[in-house]
């Protein structure tokens, strides 16, 4: 099945400054993609470029098919964008804004009533559709944005930074509905800054810095592309013989030991789930006394430092 | 064009959201009809100044409220809502066209309870002839609207947009016949009268003015001719102003 989306050399340029750096990407359909970087990564870019606000200054990207340069109307019915920062006047009432998108998205009457309602509901604003937007809260705004996307059900939804100054139970339900969505058929680019959303709810991950793609590909084979990026750490009741370090050394997958204390040692290995199983096998049948094991995978902002040798604090603080 | 629609409803509904700036420029309406347009007719020697002061009060009500548009805009683009607008599917000249309808169709509400206002101030004496004059009216509303968009999307920025509206805005009214009749802007300068004789407020006020019956210092003898001008006026900055508008935002032109 071709890709969904199809970016091509996709370029913005805002004088010399480049926002987005030749950017070649695919996005399968059906999948959840995370665009995955610090601010000023050109995230917001990409998306806006995708979603025909802005134009390419070079290259071009195929949307279900179609040229965002050349038939960005035919784009635009594919699409529906839940943007960073809320996208509403301040008179306006959330019931009018999401009743509102949801007409102009073309939804029937009556489907239009009951989604609306369904998702006002599960995003517990339903009591609050009638106040004016300027009497809520952040995490409230936030919520109507991405309310809007919920309703519409597009084939392809774009959602920018969708739960930033939502509280974590607001966030785990969103995500649990964006992950719905998904089921439902509809293909969703979640640009975050956030490594545990991109962790938790991308099928694939596509990390961006300075306007280039550095890597795309499933979290995992992320993290396990790191080599040497596990931690094992094992702790024994007595000192570890010579004998048995050089037995662990003997792990194809292991890529290095450090000895942190006299009876701890701390292995730094791939594929963690495979190995440690062969492991502990091994020092059960030496009759090694371990007093407890604890592991640790890298995550993604071990993969992000991988790749730009900062970590994503330090590269949004370089962002600004 | 059910699109069209939904861009014209929502920026309809958006306008009476304002509530304050409503009630305001009510207040302001009443206020000019009961203090300034009834203590400066004792002033002026023209025969019924306070009906013909009426009714051009209309017209430039009608012309402020329909410049609003073009703030909107700024407003929208300050907020993000903007990229909003440009992001769904609707296509560009559905939405220029919407929100040129909506914005002379919200003005022309609004000003429609001011107009009644008017028409107890004024009387109507000829039916046939007011339903032509709201029918100006309203092309005229929508004129304007067309032309605030234009502006707003080709100056890209606020301020300079809030003082060239400022200056159009007196340039519209002091060089028009909503307030003063055309021989006496003639008589004040020539040329002040040659721009009057081509300033659409000039030709909706008259054909205001026409169409309640307060005949007494017609600009034009023939009201087709302010008639035609307006259609023209509407049909420039409607049509003319949806392609300046699509080429301007399309791909984000408007940044």
């Amino acid at each position: 099945m071709p890709p969904i989306i199809r970016m091509e050399n996709l370029t913005k340029k805002f004088g010399n400054f480049i926002a987005v750096d030749h950017l070649n990407l695919e996005v399968e359909e059906g999948e959840i993609l995370g665009l995955l970087g610090p601010n000023g990564a050109g995230k917001t870019t990409t998306i806006l470029m995708i979603a025909t606000v802005i134009r390419p200054t070079e290259g071009t990207a195929y949307v279900g098919g179609y040229d965002v340069r050349k038939n960005p109307d035919k784009v635009r019915e594919l699409l529906g964008v839940a943007f960073q920062e809320p996208k509403m006047l301040w008179v306006s009432t959330p019931w009018d804004i999401v009743n509102w998108h949801a007409k102009v998205c073309g939804l029937p009457t009556e489907e239009r009533k009951r989604r609306v309602k369904e998702i006002m509901e599960a995003l517990d604003m339903w009591n609050f559709r009638h106040r004016s937007v300027h009497a809520l809260s952040g995490g409230m705004r936030k919520r109507v944005e991405i309310a809007k996307v919920l309703i519409q059900r597009p084939k392809i939804a774009i959602v920018d930074e969708p739960t930033s100054q939502i509280d974590i139970v607001g966030k785990h339900k969103i995500w649990r509905m964006l992950r719905e969505l998904c089921n439902q058929g509809t293909t969703i680019i979640l640009a975050t800054n956030e490594l545990y959303e991109a962790d938790v709810l991308s099928d694939r991950v596509a990390i961006m810095h300075r306007g280039k793609l550095l890597v795309c590909d499933t979290p995992k084979k992320l993290k396990d592309s790191i080599v040497g990026g596990d931690v094992v750490e094992i702790q024994f009741e007595t000192d570890p013989s010579p004998k048995m370090v050089e037995a662990l050394n003997q792990f194809k997958e292991v890529v290095k030991i450090m000895k942190t204390k006299s009876s701890t040692l701390r292995l730094y290995l791939n594929k963690v789930e495979e190995i440690v199983p062969k492991i502990m096998g091994m020092l059960m049948k030496e009759g090694a006394s371990v007093s407890s094991i604890h592991m640790s995978e890298p995550s993604l902002d071990d993969v992000f430092a991988h790749y730009t040798g900062l970590t994503l604090e330090e590269a949004q603080k370089e962002g600004g | 064009m059910r699109k069209v629609f939904l861009v014209v409803e929502r920026d309809v509904r958006l306008f009476f959201q304002y509530k304050a700036m409503v009630i305001m420029r009510a207040i302001w309406f009443v206020s000019q009809i009961a203090f300034f347009g009834l203590i400066a007719s004792r002033m002026v020697v023209i025969a019924d100044y306070f009906r013909y002061y009426v009714g051009g009060l209309a017209t430039m009500t009608l012309y402020s409220a329909a410049v609003f548009i073009g703030f909107d805009i700024y407003e929208e683009a300050e907020h993000g809502v903007f990229e909003y607008l440009l992001s769904l599917p609707v296509t560009r000249r559905e939405l220029v066209l919407g929100r040129s309808i909506g914005g002379g169709l919200r003005a022309f509400i609004y000003v429609g309870a001011l107009i009644c206002i008017s028409l107890y101030v004024i009387g109507v004496a000829n039916p046939l002839n007011f339903i032509l004059a709201l029918f100006s009216l309203f092309l005229f509303a929508f004129g304007v609207s067309g032309m605030s968009i234009t502006l707003a999307v080709a100056i890209k920025s606020s301020d300079r947009f809030d003082i060239l509206m400022g200056v159009l805005d007196a340039l519209m009214v002091r060089l028009s016949t909503a307030m003063y009749p055309l021989n006496i802007v003639k008589e004040a300068n020539p040329f002040y009268g040659w721009i009057a004789n081509f300033n659409p407020l000039t030709y909706a006020s008259d054909l205001f003015r026409w169409g309640a019956g307060v005949e007494a210092v017609l600009t034009f003898e023939n009201p087709l001719l302010p008639l035609l001008g307006i259609v023209l006026f509407f049909a420039f900055f409607t049509f003319v102003g949806i392609v300046l508008y699509d080429k301007r935002i399309e791909g984000g032109g408007w940044q």
